[in-house]
């Protein structure tokens, strides 16, 4: 059976609206209903249904453009939001400005902030704020990666290299699980780890230099303040994230500035990272934060189910024109 | 561009207050009032009406409310809102000055 012209285009406008779905639900029906208003004045007006559908679909204007519209009316998150997205990467950038990182209770804290407020923001709707600080969680998933290293002998290698493939499935899970309700999202959430990544290998490097394998005090300190500059940026480029209004703008923006914070490291003269190492990163930098598009075109193929809208038929629409 | 669309672009939030400040309204409503009640000289794409009325609800301007017609269907009725009539009276009292300094300026020449 084909589908009526208001479930045709409402379908095209819920699939091009990426917002929660108290707000998609009722934008849909709202423009169902005025479809099948419009349709029942033209039929009135002596079109035929196929007639009717078709004018209907030309004057309501391409759905596309509807959906990018009414997106970019509640895309907008206030200064308050902004400012809490922001903060996990805030925190960071303070743990290595203010040096922190010399007092285990602040790393602790930390820690436990981001906990609550991943365990809070989770059950409570998943607000766009919370996605950062969800991007926190996936770092002791890379820490006990990196600790692996230490294990003594050959059993670093062999540990590193079965731990990879489970690291990868948990960052995965998650990512394809935040891709459903939005992919850019799950961008903001993998914002950090190219970041963090190109820091770890830089002072691991640095610490391969040394005998017995660890970083001085001294060169933490080096360290400290452009560690600190880079997650700064990372809590700019969430802040913008948030305000901007415009799709194309957010991603725009999540690109731009993980790949100057990429820069920064690269020209700070203090990282031994090497010229294949640094587009490696930036690689993966652009694989996290555009891949995420590709998980949610794939997942969404497959469940497309047409939307059924209008439950009343044309006359029944007839009465409540002419009252 | 072209002129008018620009001139209707910054007029369509002020027309859409002053249309739901006489009477509350839903979308398909208000679209042919302001065809209506302007003899015909504005007319919306359909679609575009809608996130003109959710930015102005939005913004504190509007409340959009379900309401249930005597044949049972559903429509979403806005309200103009205490927030909304101060804009409006704002609105229409920079509408009016500009209007008359514009027709001061433009007026057609003779001869």
């Amino acid at each position: 059976m084909a589908m009526s012209a208001s479930s045709n285009y409402a379908e095209k406008v819920k699939r091009n609206l990426r917002l929660d779905n108290t707000i998609k639900s009722d934008v849909v029906r709202e423009l169902s209903t005025h479809i099948e208003d419009k349709k029942y004045e033209l039929i009135e007006s002596g079109l035929t249904e196929k007639q009717a559908n078709a004018t209907v679909t030309r004057l309501m204007g391409s759905p596309q453009l509807v959906a990018r519209q009414i997106y970019e009316v509640y895309s907008q998150g206030s200064w308050l939001q902004a400012i809490f997205a922001a903060l996990p990467h805030l925190l960071v950038a303070a743990f290595f400005a203010l040096h922190w990182w010399q007092n285990t209770l602040w790393l602790l804290g930390i820690l436990m902030a981001v906990v609550i407020t991943v365990i809070y923001g989770w059950f409570h709707g998943k607000p766009t704020w919370l996605f950062p600080w969800l991007g926190y969680c996936l770092l002791p998933v890379m820490a006990v990666g990196v600790l692996l290293i230490y294990l003594p002998g050959g059993w670093a290698w062999l540990a590193v290299s079965a731990y990879i493939p489970l690291a990868l499935i948990i960052v995965f899970s998650v990512t394809k699980k935040i891709s459903r309700k939005d992919w850019v999202f799950a961008s903001l959430m993998l914002l950090p780890i190219p970041i963090m990544l190109g820091w770890i290998l830089a002072l691991w490097l640095l610490a391969l230099e040394h005998e017995n394998g660890f970083l001085s005090y001294e060169q933490l300190y080096e360290f400290a303040p452009l560690i600190a500059l880079s997650f700064g940026v990372l809590a700019l480029t969430v802040a913008t994230f948030i305000r901007v209004r415009q799709r194309w703008l957010k991603v725009g923006v999540l690109l731009t500035l993980e790949i100057f914070v990429l820069i920064l490291m690269a020209l700070s003269g203090k990282s031994s990272i090497n010229p294949g190492v640094w587009l490696g990163l930036v690689l993966l930098a652009v694989i996290l934060l555009l891949g995420p598009a590709l998980l949610e075109k794939k997942s969404k193929q497959p469940n497309r189910k047409p939307l059924n809208l209008s439950r009343r038929s044309t006359t029944d629409f007839r009465q409540s024109n002419n009252t | 561009m072209n002129y008018e669309r620009e001139l209707l672009k910054g007029s369509t939030d002020s027309l859409l207050l002053s249309l739901i400040n006489r009477r509350p309204n839903y979308g398909y409503k208000i679209i042919k009032e302001l065809g209506k009640g302007s003899n015909g000289y504005f007319q919306f794409k359909e679609g575009t009406l809608y996130p003109a009325l959710h930015r102005l609800e939005k913004a504190g301007l509007l409340q959009g409310k379900w309401q249930r017609l005597p044949s049972g269907q559903e429509r979403r009725y806005y309200y103009i809102t205490p927030k909304g009539q101060k804009a409006l009276v704002e609105r229409l009292a920079v509408w009016q000055d500009f209007s008359t300094a514009v027709a001061l300026i433009m007026k057609p020449t003779t001869g």
